[in-house]
């Protein structure tokens, strides 16, 4: 791994917190934000979380320009213990200069008529609750240091696109988009960026847990479930945790300066076919 | 897993467009279209700092360089002309050692005209400049990796005029060419997925320009500003230019047929 900022800034610089970085897509923007000298703080409901960070940080060891990573335990969809978390990751790291709210579940696949109002609202309360707990709490630490930042949501192709037996999940993920539109309008006099990175099929355990899930109930095998996915998207494969962390760490840096409010997709080109 | 992908510099939150990641375009091989000012000029620039070969096609003459480097070396040609297209490519290939990878189409034209003004002449031109200019130059290249099956990326300029009409600055022949730019952007995308070739379009809102107009009454530019675009600032070239980079790196690996906004948060409004 290259540190991108040899010459650049000293190694720590940008103070990032990751959501649900204890494994897939959150562990591998963490991994690519530590790779490029950030300091980062992980924070999961899982344990995981620490011993993701120790692997982190034991990986980015390996270059003299690693700033500090650590792992934090903690339910970002509860108000007291997500407050909490983000302000433990800004004591620890000295403040906080970006933010990815990467915190989702996937919920029930099952259609509206089956489905339990908690089901339901559980969904909408972890994917679009904990990014504006998230926001909330890290706009105001940034709007405090007055020194700007970044904030990025994950978003989903299914905040774009309905999926049947995704109404929790798609209605969260659209939200998602108007929460962003809504965070850069009242962020930009504080210099503060927010954008959406709507991620398409991805090769994580989520997704994988959903093709299982396909495969029972149609009576075909994961296998099969996978290439008619991949088989649909232009690229002609799943994305992977780099190909979002490259558009994250984009995002992120003084690269895309003049970009706030997008929702910018990640998904080989799969909504134009 | 993760150490594929050459990472930019997360650079300083202060400076705009970022700093130029030394090594990410190592190896490639970029043409840029209207690559002697503006947008198309920080482009090639940018791709050059980040270890690019780079080509400049315009029908104008090389700008100096705005980085105090040498001038980015250039091809005369009109892109809406097949066969200097088609002699310029060549003689990119020639200047780059070997075929571009990269393609980064901003030649552009940019003329305020109301409807009730704007001819047929007015519509052919700005067409021609900014719509079959991409499409000329999209096919040569694109066939010419496909033949050699080498992967690739296109990075076309669209406009945020494509996506919202402007009563101040009546243009429909060019809002309607970026329109179709970035409809051409999609198409390409798909077609040439299988090939390697990622086809993706960037959207400028207001950008420190020759071309732009905006700010010719400085008092109504500045009031614009204030109101119409959230960061309250214009956009610089270099600014564009790190987006177009990052489209065509492998930091972009899963994005195609996507069109990114650099507004300033303009259309967010």
């Amino acid at each position: 791994m290259s540190g991108g900022l040899r010459g650049v800034a000293p190694p720590g610089q940008h103070r990032v917190v990751v959501t649900g970085a204890a494994r897939g897509l959150g562990e591998a923007v963490a991994a690519r934000l530590a790779a490029d000298g950030a300091s980062v703080a992980l924070i999961d409901l899982s344990p995981d979380v620490t011993a993701t960070a120790a692997r982190i940080a034991a990986g980015s060891a390996e270059g003299s320009e690693s700033g500090r990573v650590m792992g934090i335990v903690a339910d970002v969809a509860d108000e007291q213990a997500c407050e909490a978390a983000i302000a433990r990751a800004a004591d620890a790291l000295g403040g906080i200069d970006a933010l990815v709210n990467n915190a989702g579940i996937g919920g029930p696949s099952t259609h509206v008529i089956k489905t339990s109002f908690a089901d339901f609202w559980r969904v909408l309360q972890v994917n679009l609750g904990s990014a504006f707990l998230g926001s909330r709490a890290a706009a105001r630490i940034m709007i405090g240091q007055g020194a700007g930042g970044a904030i990025v949501n994950l978003g989903s192709i299914f905040g774009q696109q309905g999926v049947a037996g995704g109404a929790g999940y798609c209605a969260s993920k659209g939200a998602i988009t108007l929460l962003t539109h809504t965070l850069a309008l009242e962020l930009a006099p504080h210099g503060i960026r927010v954008n959406t990175i709507a991620p398409g099929n991805m090769a994580t355990e989520m997704h994988w847990e959903e093709l299982r899930f396909r495969a029972a109930a149609s009576g075909t095998t994961f296998d099969e479930q996978v290439s008619l996915i991949a088989d649909g998207v232009p690229l002609g494969r799943h994305g992977t945790g780099a190909d979002i962390a490259g558009a994250v760490t984009w995002l992120l840096s003084p690269d895309s300066a003049y970009v706030t409010g997008q929702t910018i997709g990640v998904n080989g080109g799969v909504w134009l076919s | 897993m993760y150490g594929s992908a050459k990472p930019s510099s997360l650079g300083n939150l202060g400076s705009l467009g970022g700093t130029a990641s030394p090594g990410r375009m190592a190896g490639r091989r970029a043409i840029v279209t209207g690559g002697a000012s503006g947008i198309g000029l920080a482009t090639a620039q940018r791709l050059r700092a980040e270890g690019a070969g780079v080509v400049a096609i315009d029908r104008s003459p090389a700008e100096p360089s705005l980085d105090a480097g040498e001038p980015i070396t250039n091809v005369r040609a009109d892109v809406t002309s097949p066969a200097e297209v088609a002699n310029a490519v060549g003689e990119a290939a020639q200047l780059l050692g070997g075929a571009a990878d990269v393609l980064v189409n901003a030649a552009g034209i940019y003329q305020i005209r109301p409807l009730l003004e704007l001819s047929p002449d007015d519509w052919d031109q700005t067409m021609a400049v900014n719509l079959r200019g991409p499409f000329l130059t999209g096919q040569l290249f694109a066939s010419i990796l496909i033949e050699r099956g080498q992967p690739g990326s296109i990075v076309n300029v669209g406009s945020t005029a494509a996506l919202i009409a402007d009563p101040a600055e009546p243009a429909a022949h060019y809002n309607a060419s970026k329109a179709g730019v970035l409809s051409l952007t999609r198409q390409m995308a798909v077609e040439w997925a299988s090939h390697g070739i990622r086809v993706n379009a960037v959207c400028p809102g207001v950008i420190d320009t020759p071309m732009l107009r905006l700010m010719d009454d400085p008092a109504a530019g500045e009031a614009y500003l204030e109101t119409g675009v959230p960061l309250r600032r214009l956009g610089t070239p270099g600014e564009v230019a790190a987006t177009i980079v990052f489209l065509a790196s492998q930091d972009a690996s899963y994005l195609t047929g996507t069109a990114i906004v650099v507004d300033g948060g303009t259309t967010a409004i």
